[in-house]
């Protein structure tokens, strides 16, 4: 099997030493983490290692020798790094070499205890950046979250192993450049914590503020939680209105927020600090709704112009029933019936026109405070929005629920006499169609009755189609609210950013690169992460959104609106655990 | 590898891919052909179609064909997947219009049909049942590319109704030029033959076989009340309507009687009232859909096997269930009285009454223990039909076949509008031209010489037999559909 | 070791296969179709052009001929950028996985990589695509769950889709290294 050694990019330069990392046998691969340098005292090195070994439960060892010849080679040294295999006993023993000036390396294994010949173990050489395995967190996790719990880290196998090493071993990488340790390593090393003043501040007060925000949360959903809005017409309310939903929603995200219990897993941190960039998003947009409607009286202008929509809505609703109860597109309809469907919608409208002349004086105050709730986000605003467009197009909804309805009954009532008509039955028990004999009577009325309904079917269906066109429309521009709404809930803003700018953060896998190759000589990669594409980042760290998922298909919401049921535009508010 | 000579396709074969030594095993007797079985009908469908041709292609693998089947895809079995002996099936992915048969428009199945005839050097092209459109299509292709064409019937057609008379006159078109048309039965010979206005020189008789190891008596899993089987779909044409007359008059005559009925379809529900009306829930058993594997299964069970269809060109059924060792008792319509011998099955009128005194006289018979040991019956009936004597006999046809040239296009077109009456002859003569043109260009979108030829499953020098070295290939989905 | 081969595509369309030996234990396969030809961009631009200046004489709006411009360019950078594939790269290396890597026209590159623990096997299929029957090789993934069973199949070459020849070609390098790989996996 072909030996893979992990060679750190850092250490290229390093001097010569000793190869400290991690044997992973049932791959026969090598993770190297440092490199200790001359002059050290065995002990020494042997008591780091085993406290390393001990913070990160990963069995680092010494591998082998690692030999950098700036100068001339000296004969002594190689004597020297041989000796060493002797001080600390590795199977098998590594044997890294880089000459003076040249790319390409040597390195050999040697088996102490069966000595096989050379040439029968390949080694590969595999340089990778250490910061960047170090910080990046590979997608899916190899590791499923709840082993992480468990004392044992069973460590996953393939590539993920060498991730994993790496990252447990952040122990060794701990010292910095300025720390005097007494074995001297070489790896990748932080910058050094600019311990800036605000920062440690900003961590030191950031307990406090969110243990007081989350009981003033607590205490907000608390009084929400409180009898009064359990009564019947308030939770109704509650449940039908997108404001509300909302409101429950962004406060959830809140407490999230300042929850004093730390993030488990990157997967939760990273959820946290989508929250964050979104709720801060929202409110910015808010911002900047709210100061634009403030400015230079467009309230006011808005409230002017809203009543006279309204109005002009109802005529020409009122025009299109005096053109429904005439002959609508040159159609003969049932006279009577349309005269009666004609005048009972007319009637509603009346009343709608009253309604709102009632309602007029107060428009522009309501607007007004409505502006106010901007401050909260741009999605409070556009679901009350929508909440004022589902209140001021209430007549078009009564209209289709009447249309519906009477179309449904016609249709229910056709296709059962339909089957009477050929001698069948539904049984409701076995949940098929019987065959059935009917006696004269029966047959007779029923049939009377099929013809009476066929006949009157076309002026329903009309008016219930118009309807239904109206309802659609209306359900249509709710719905791209709605959709608007969930984009800013759900946008995974941080991971975006993260992503963008530091690509290795989020990585899908690796990706290798052949280097430069000589005859005889190991083969050279070069290990670089692979980030995780745009499309799986958003799928992966979409937040959780209060559900506007579509409850039908196209296919059924046809089916639904021909055989007259009922459709909704609301939310399920049981589809929000998902 | 695979290209043998004898097409209209004159390209040469990929010298890539002849890795196999040629020219060891050329030593058949004849000469093999490679053959592609086009029809809707195949497995996971149910029914003596798809049997038969799967019966025929494996039995024609043993002799050293190369068979490839074609029809087209069902639910999510779609793409390419081999069966025992590496028969090679294409699930072509075409819309199912109605009963399980392809909507048609004559062209838009040439690129893909045209494909695989090309890289699999099919030579003769098999087409089976008159229902199927997908067959029909593929030999009008055929005929295009100049391919051989044969074509085996499996139903018998009215010449009254309107949907007949259009059937009819498609089948005249379609057969006009055929090669070699093939019945099941005399009766079905003579009813294809008047329907397609066709020359019977040209029109063999070949009957269905059933496998009589499959099919095999076993006694002691009868009860000892008397139990009639009836097994088929539950379809009009199969006489459900008659059944359900049946069933309760002789319930009351005799008490110790039971019903055996598999199978499923449409008119299950009149069985399913007729068995609640008179409260036979005990002694009518409906098994619904069965597997094939299963069908012996439940033949054995019984002692009388019970037939109601009332059109048929060779009933499998009651040859394996005679060959299960039971009396049969079947109306007398289409090609049913060629079948069996006169001592083996009582032929009734297809009426309820008529019926009724058939299955009577078994009764009686079975009482008075007139009627012959289920052994008895099973070896006589073995050697009547078996596949492999169906394969022998089919070969021969492909090697008549073989033998002919195909029409040119002038003389088709010729024999088109000749043959099928002025209207429909000039329209259908109209389509082979376009066909051709299509068929033109395709050639020059993708010619002859750029696919690839398939490596070759069966047959004399096929994969499945000889391991390669190092080049196994396998279908992901060989080892899934290894069912029958 | 480095050699170039010239095969073609299913569409009889040229390609060219590199093939790079490392080492024993490293191959590289690389399948590069010809680039973008001058004439067919001349040609779609024109038709897109003409066909705008033939909207403009018609309803005399110069926005469509801007429009024309824009869409043409959007149209030729989304197609380099997403469409155009221009080589497709398979490295195999013994005991670490396969690695498959497609650069666009635009110089954009996706990389796959599959870990040699989880590839069954490679082997070569048959499709029906589009109007055509292929052959395509694909690399079969372990099921983690059950050890016999295929989880997923991983079409290689899928922009280029060569012809049989070149992919036996393929097909045995790749099966000599997974030979290398099984024999050494069970008698370590």
């Amino acid at each position: 099997m072909v030996l893979k050694a992990f060679f750190p990019t850092c250490c290229a330069s390093a001097d010569s030493g000793l190869l400290v990392g991690r044997w992973v046998p049932e791959q026969s691969c090598a993770v190297v983490l440092a490199v200790a340098h001359f002059p050290f005292i065995p002990i020494q090195v042997k008591q780091l290692l085993a406290q390393v070994r001990q913070d990160s439960q990963v069995g680092v060892a010494v591998l082998g020798t690692w030999c950098h010849r700036r100068q001339e080679p000296e004969e002594s040294l190689g004597h020297f790094l041989e000796g060493l295999g002797a001080v600390f006993p590795h199977e098998p023993w590594l044997r890294l070499c880089r000459e003076r000036g040249g790319t390409f390396w040597r390195c050999e294994a040697t088996h102490r205890q069966a000595p096989c010949p050379p040439g029968e173990d390949q080694v590969m050489l595999i340089f990778y950046d250490q910061r960047q395995v170090l910080l990046s967190q590979l997608h899916p996790p190899a590791v499923p979250p709840y082993r992480h719990v468990g004392a044992d880290p069973t460590s996953p196998g393939g590539l993920a192993a060498v991730f994993h090493t790496v990252a447990r071993c952040e122990a060794l990488f701990r010292s910095d450049r300025f720390d005097e340790g007494p074995v001297r390593l070489s790896h990748w090393q932080s910058e050094g914590v600019e311990a800036s003043i605000l920062a440690e501040l900003a961590k030191r007060a950031s307990g406090p503020i969110c243990l007081l925000l989350a009981g003033l949360l607590s205490l907000v959903s608390a009084v929400g939680a409180c009898r009064v809005f359990k009564l019947w017409p308030l939770s109704f309310l509650g449940s039908k209105l997108s404001t509300c939903e909302q409101l429950r929603h962004r406060l959830e995200h809140l407490r999230l927020i300042f929850s004093t219990k730390k993030a488990e897993n990157p997967a939760q941190l990273m959820r946290k600090a989508n929250t964050v960039a979104s709720v801060l998003l929202d409110v910015a947009l808010g911002l900047l709704l709210l100061s634009w409607l403030h400015g230079r009286s467009r309230i006011v202008h808005l409230a002017d112009t809203l009543i006279p929509v309204a109005d002009h809505v109802a005529e020409e609703l009122q025009h299109l029933l005096q053109w429904l109860m005439g002959a609508p597109a040159g159609l003969k309809m049932n006279r009577a019936l349309d005269q009666v469907l004609g005048r009972f919608f007319l009637y509603h409208i009346h009343l709608w026109i009253s309604y709102i002349h009632l309602m007029s004086p107060f428009v522009e105050h309501i607007l007004w405070h409505v502006g106010l709730s901007a401050c909260l986000g741009l999605t409070v605003a556009l679901s009350l929005l929508s909440d004022i467009i589902a209140l001021l197009t209430f007549h078009i909804y009564c209209f289709y629920v009447y249309g519906a309805r009477l179309y449904r009954l016609k249709i229910h009532g056709l296709s059962s006499l339909w089957r009477l008509f050929r001698g069948k039955k539904w049984n409701a028990l076995r949940r098929r169609v019987d065959s059935c004999s009917y006696d004269l009577d029966q047959l007779f009325i029923g049939t009377l009755l099929f013809t009476i309904l066929l006949f009157l079917l076309p002026t329903t269906a009309l008016y219930y189609l118009v309807f239904t066109l109206l309802r659609l429309l209306v359900v249509a521009v709710q719905g791209l609210i709605h959709l608007l709404v969930d984009l800013i809930n759900s946008l995974p803003l941080y991971s975006l950013g993260l992503r963008l700018c530091r690509p290795y953060r989020l990585a899908a896998g690796v990706k290798f690169r052949v280097l430069e190759h000589e005859a005889g000589r190991p083969l050279r990669l070069l290990m670089q992460i692979n980030p995780l594409p745009y499309c799986r980042v958003v799928h992966t760290y979409r937040l959780p959104s209060c559900g506007c998922h579509p409850q039908h298909s196209w296919g059924s919401l046809c089916r639904r609106l021909f055989s007259g049921e009922l459709i909704y535009p609301w939310r399920q508010r049981s589809d929000k655990q998902d | 590898m695979a290209y043998r000579g004898g097409g209209g396709d004159g390209h040469p074969a990929s010298a890539t891919l002849s890795r196999v030594s040629p020219g060891s095993l050329y030593t058949c007797r004849t000469r093999t052909h490679n053959i592609c079985m086009v029809s809707d009908f195949f497995y996971p469908n149910m029914g003596g179609v798809e049997s038969h041709i799967y019966q025929l292609s494996q039995c024609l693998i043993e002799r050293g064909h190369k068979v490839i089947i074609v029809t087209h895809a069902y639910g999510n079995r779609k793409g390419i997947r081999y069966l025992t002996n590496g028969l090679k099936v294409y699930y072509l992915p075409l819309k199912v219009m109605y009963n399980q048969s392809t909507a048609t428009t004559l062209f838009h199945s040439l690129p893909l049909l045209r494909y695989i005839f090309v890289r699999e050097r099919v030579t003769i092209i098999h087409s089976h049942s008159s229902f199927s459109a997908m067959a029909h299509d593929a030999l009008f292709h055929a005929k295009t590319m100049g391919l051989q064409t044969v074509f085996t019937d499996h139903s018998l057609f009215g010449f009254a109704d309107v949907s007949s008379v259009l059937t009819n006159k498609l089948l005249t078109v379609s057969l006009c030029d055929t090669n070699h048309i093939i019945c099941v039965s005399y009766t079905s010979k003579e009813n294809t033959v008047l329907r397609a206005a066709l020359n019977p020189e040209i029109v063999s008789v070949i009957p269905n076989a059933v496998d009589p190891t499959d099919f095999t008596p076993d006694p002691f899993r009868r009860h000892d009340s008397i139990t009639i089987v009836v097994v088929s779909r539950l379809v009009y044409r199969k006489g459900t309507d008659l059944l359900s007359g049946i069933i309760p008059e002789l319930c009351q005559k005799y008490p110790d009687l039971n019903f055996i009925i598999g199978g499923e379809g449409p008119k299950r529900i009149i069985l399913e009232e007729v068995r609640e009306r008179y409260q036979l829930h005990d002694r009518v058993r409906l098994l619904g859909a069965l597997e094939h594997k299963d069908v012996r299964d439940v033949l054995v069970q019984g002692h009388i096997f019970l037939n109601t269809s009332l059109t048929e060109a060779f009933c499998m059924a009651i040859v394996e269930a005679a060959s299960c060792g039971l009396q049969v008792v079947s109306t007398k319509v289409g090609g049913i009285p060629e079948v069996l011998p006169e001592n083996l099955i009582i032929l009734c009128e297809p009426s309820v009454k008529s019926l009724c005194e058939g299955l009577e006289k078994a009764i009686f018979q079975l009482k008075s223990g007139t009627l012959p040991a289920p052994e008895n019956i099973h070896n006589i009936v073995k050697t009547f039909y078996t596949w492999r004597n169906v394969a022998e006999r089919t070969e021969k046809v492909y090697d008549r076949v073989s033998m002919e040239a195909v029409l040119p296009m002038d003389k088709r077109l010729d024999r088109l509008i000749s043959h099928c009456g002025p209207v429909t002859g000039y329209i259908f003569a109209l389509l082979a031209v376009f066909n051709f043109l299509f068929l033109i260009f395709l050639r020059w979108m993708t010619p002859d010489s750029v696919i690839d030829v398939a490596v070759d499953a069966t047959g004399p020098r096929g994969a499945w037999t000889h391991k390669y070295s190092h080049s196994k290939r396998r279908g992901r989905n060989s080892e899934i559909s290894k069912t029958r | 070791m480095e050699d170039e081969r010239s095969f073609s595509d299913i569409c009889g369309g040229r390609l060219a296969l590199q093939r790079r030996y490392y080492s024993p234990s490293c191959r590289e396969f690389c399948l590069s179709c010809p680039r973008l030809s001058l004439r067919s961009l001349t040609a779609v631009t024109c038709t897109v052009w003409l066909a705008a200046y033939g909207l403009f004489s018609l309803c005399e709006n110069s926005m469509i001929l801007s429009a024309a411009i824009f869409i043409t360019l959007l149209g030729l950078l989304g197609y380099l950028h997403f469409v155009k594939i221009d080589q497709e790269t398979l490295l195999i290396i013994d005991s670490l996985g396969i690695q498959m890597t497609s650069s666009y026209a635009s110089g954009k590159e996706s990389t796959t990589f599959i870990e040699m623990g989880k590839v069954k096997d490679i082997v070569i299929n048959e499709a029906i695509y589009m109007q055509k029957v292929i052959y395509y090789l694909c690399i079969l993934l372990k099921d983690p769950v059950e050890p016999h069973g295929i989880s997923q199949v991983v079409p290689v070459f899928q922009s280029a889709k060569p012809r049989l020849d070149c992919l036996i070609e393929v097909y045995r390098s790749c099966q000599e290294i997974l030979a290398q790989q099984k024999a050494t996996s069970t008698n370590p």
